[in-house]
């Protein structure tokens, strides 16, 4: 642990954001951010441009890129060193919609996460059909985003999912993944989702993929909650098996199959019109290690519309070498005319230190301003201990627009 | 026995002094109105709400003015606006945002329920009912709807839902462990997330390559207590990875931590301490790495990954002083000679 306080640096983070939050049917949204932190682990310098159309209820269009600087030399994006300037594109993508639902055709860069394939940010195509009987058959192929139009991790991927609905009770689908890297196979998947609500209070929802090229459940999911009244239960349960969840084309994609398994309950309870419970239980095991974890989270709003409030968080990890209890609290108050007041604090204690001190303390503590007019403004402090740092300060700050035009 | 009594009673004293805190004693003069009252007296929804049929009423709520209020209490207990305590102010504006997100006449509905309004709005004849909003099941018990909602066209009913901003009541997957439990909820139902959530909504968080920041980060002000990299998340990250193996890869590609490690200055090299406890590799066969690797593979891959990949080529190799990498569950459909990794060790190198 590094004996003094950290040396700060000034970074101007200047994160400047044209947004178009949403559109409603006779308007265009538009917004700025300019965020700016001492002491930044993360890009120093930002320019921000999103655009967002849903004007004709056939079409949307929304974007965002960003270009950014820090004037330290030690680069904005990961591996960048020495640079100053950087940038990329998050999101840039249209949606045509045929009437009454019959389907949709996405393009450019977007978020593809369909059935049992995991969420996929890639450049390409994605189109869904749906047939009157409740089919619907999704098709898709691109390649996986690669960070500052570098070269990319796989050369391209395909795939699909075709869907039945019952009724309006529930889904299921069946799914295709297949990716290659510089020609070799990187994932092939297949999977099946299931989606039900047998009766309106009960709901459940499952998913797995199962690996081609390694024979095996690469990853399984389900839930089933039930609500009654101001209580709301939850069962859940999944599998992951690292080694399949990696890139086929990695070589710790064959050290074998020790999965992690957790099954476990979250309850939800409205206590009170105002103070909200959220309790959660798992066992688990990792590479065949027993443990589990557990939290509790109780949130009290101070007034009406939830402005103010308090909360905290109890929670304990156990399992395999992942072994510590943390606590958190949080309080948000407002001021009056748009000023709000907000702190967090946390408090983490790993069982086993390993020269990283014994209590891993961060706080912060905010000030933010809105105006009705579609101005924001926040000023934040935070200080921590961390595992590498004894002490570390850092100040932030945003400045926000949205705009919306006719 | 005494002193039971008297933690009972600093109990309820406690209770009776946090039931405004809680929300369980009124805090505002206003109250959910009283429309049960009126329905028994005999007065009819149209006599307040008038002018529901009329055609331009398109976008109008109808709500009763005072001077509405005093046709019949003409002596009133008060001279104050009677909206100030007789109904709620955020439930008007609630249902004034419903309305201008939805297409909607009540002219058509109000002739073919022969006047009888409380077929849709349920809660009029309840008595404390602070919301008489009908639920989009209620809709559906007279609309063959059942179409639109497969083929996720919300259009046909609804006005820019994504703006309206209000999860329907039978959104369940907002009010649980969101963080963990979204991923399987939305897996047979992207599109239907999707009539609200935009794109860059979903990229945020996992599209991680390209995002200019953890939105948690860039809002550093608008506290919750929900989210998966909050609070001091850089000081537990390596906890919380080794408490889920693979649960990063959902986000994070392999080699993804040696980036942020090497940018941070925190790693082998850099750092003044290797992350590696001592024996972690050894010529025993009690070196602690093979087990880890096994565990979680995908931790390796997040510094070792890509061409860090040869550090374990060196000795695992076919033949090598490493011996077989490969544990237990290992099988494989790849050519061991032509396909990557498998050539690496097996063939003739990358």
């Amino acid at each position: 642990m590094a004996p003094l306080v950290r040396r700060a640096p000034i970074l101007v983070l200047a994160f400047v954001g044209l947004r178009t939050l949403d559109a409603s049917a006779q308007s265009l949204r538009l917004g700025a951010d300019a965020v700016a932190q001492t002491n930044a682990p993360s890009p120093a310098g930002l320019l921000v441009l999103q655009g967002e159309d849903r004007r004709r209820t056939w079409l949307s269009v929304e974007g965002l890129v960003w270009t950014g600087a820090r004037p330290d030399g030690a680069g904005t994006s990961p591996g960048e060193h020495g640079r100053n300037v950087d940038g990329d594109i998050l999101s840039l993508s249209g949606r045509l919609r045929a009437p009454r639902g019959l389907g949709d055709l996405r393009g450019g860069r977007f978020v593809l996460s369909t059935g049992a394939i995991r969420p996929i940010h890639m450049d390409g195509l994605a189109a869904l059909a749906r047939a009157p009987s409740g089919t619907s058959v999704e098709v898709f192929g691109g390649t996986p985003v690669a960070a500052r139009l570098r070269d990319r991790s796989y050369d391209w991927l395909v795939g699909g999912r075709v869907a039945q609905s019952v009724s309006t009770r529930g889904v299921l689908g069946l799914s295709y993944l297949g990716r290659r890297s510089r020609g070799d196979i990187a994932d092939e998947e297949i999977g099946a989702d299931l989606a039900m609500v047998p009766v309106r209070w009960i709901d459940l929802a499952a998913r797995s993929a199962y690996d081609l090229s390694s024979p095996g459940v690469a990853d399984a999911h389900a839930s089933v909650a039930a609500r009654r009244a101001s209580l709301r239960v939850e069962a859940f349960a999944s599998h992951r098996s690292p080694g399949r969840l990696l890139p086929a084309t990695s070589l710790f994609s064959v050290l074998g199959d020790l999965p992690s398994r957790t099954a476990g309950a979250t309850v939800r309870w409205d206590a009170a019109p105002r103070l909200d419970l959220l309790a959660s239980a798992a066992g688990q095991t990792v590479g065949g290690d027993p443990g589990g974890n557990a939290w509790l989270r109780a949130t009290l709003r101070l007034d009406d519309g939830g402005e103010g409030r308090l909360g905290v968080e109890a929670r304990r990890q156990d399992v395999s070498s992942a072994r510590w209890t943390g606590l958190r609290l949080i309080g948000a108050h407002p001021l009056g005319r748009g000023l709000r007041v907000s702190s967090e604090l946390e408090l983490v204690l790993p069982d086993a230190p390993r020269g990283r001190g014994a209590v891993w303390p961060w706080g912060l503590l905010a000030l933010g301003w809105r105006s009705g007019t579609g101005w924001e403004a926040a000023g934040a402090v935070e200080a921590a201990s961390t595992p590498e740092r004894r002490a570390e300060v850092n100040a932030l700050a945003r400045l926000s627009r949205t705009l919306e035009l006719p | 026995m005494r002193a039971r009594l008297t933690l009972v009673m600093v109990l309820c004293l406690a209770l009776a002094a946090c039931a405004s805190v809680l929300g369980l004693g009124r805090t505002s003069p206003s109250r959910p109105f009283e429309h049960r009252a009126h329905v028994d007296k005999g007065v009819s929804c149209v006599q307040c709400h008038a002018g529901m049929g009329a055609a331009d009423a398109k976008l109008k709520l109808h709500l009763p003015t005072t001077a509405d209020c005093r046709r019949c209490h003409q002596k009133p207990h008060d001279e104050r606006t009677c909206s100030g305590c007789h109904g709620e102010a955020h439930v008007r504006a609630e249902t004034e945002l419903a309305r201008s997100h939805s297409r909607f006449e009540h002219g058509p509905h109000l002739r073919a329920a022969k006047g009888d309004c409380v077929r849709c709005h349920l809660g009029a004849g309840e008595a404390r009912a602070a919301v008489l909003r009908p639920s989009m099941a209620t809709c559906f018990g007279c609309h063959e709807h059942q179409g639109d909602w497969r083929a996720r066209d919300c259009d046909r009913c609804h006005v820019d839902l994504a703006r309206e901003s209000t999860p329907p009541s039978s959104h369940l997957v907002h009010e649980g462990d969101f963080v963990r439990e979204h991923g399987v909820r939305a897996a047979g139902a992207r599109d239907l997330c999707a009539a609200c959530h935009s794109e860059r909504q979903c990229a945020g968080c996992h599209g991680a390559k390209t995002a200019p920041g953890l939105p948690a980060r860039l809002r550093f002000d608008e506290i919750r207590l929900s989210g998966l990299h909050r609070a001091g998340f850089r000081s537990r990250h390596a906890e919380e990875a080794r408490a889920q193996p693979g649960m990063c890869t959902t986000c994070h590609a392999d080699g993804a931590c040696v980036e942020c490690h090497q940018r941070t200055r925190v790693a082998p090299g850099i750092a003044p301490r290797s992350p590696h406890p001592a024996g972690w590799i050894s010529a025993s066969r009690g070196s602690l790495h093979g087990p880890e690797a096994r565990r979680d593979p995908a931790a390796c891959a997040g510094c070792h990954g890509g061409a860090g990949e040869q550090l374990c080529v060196g000795c695992h190799k076919v033949g090598g002083a490493g011996g077989s990498p490969h544990g237990r569950g290992f099988t494989s459909t790849k050519d061991r000679l032509r396909d990557q990794p498998c050539r690496m060790c097996h063939g003739v190198g990358p």
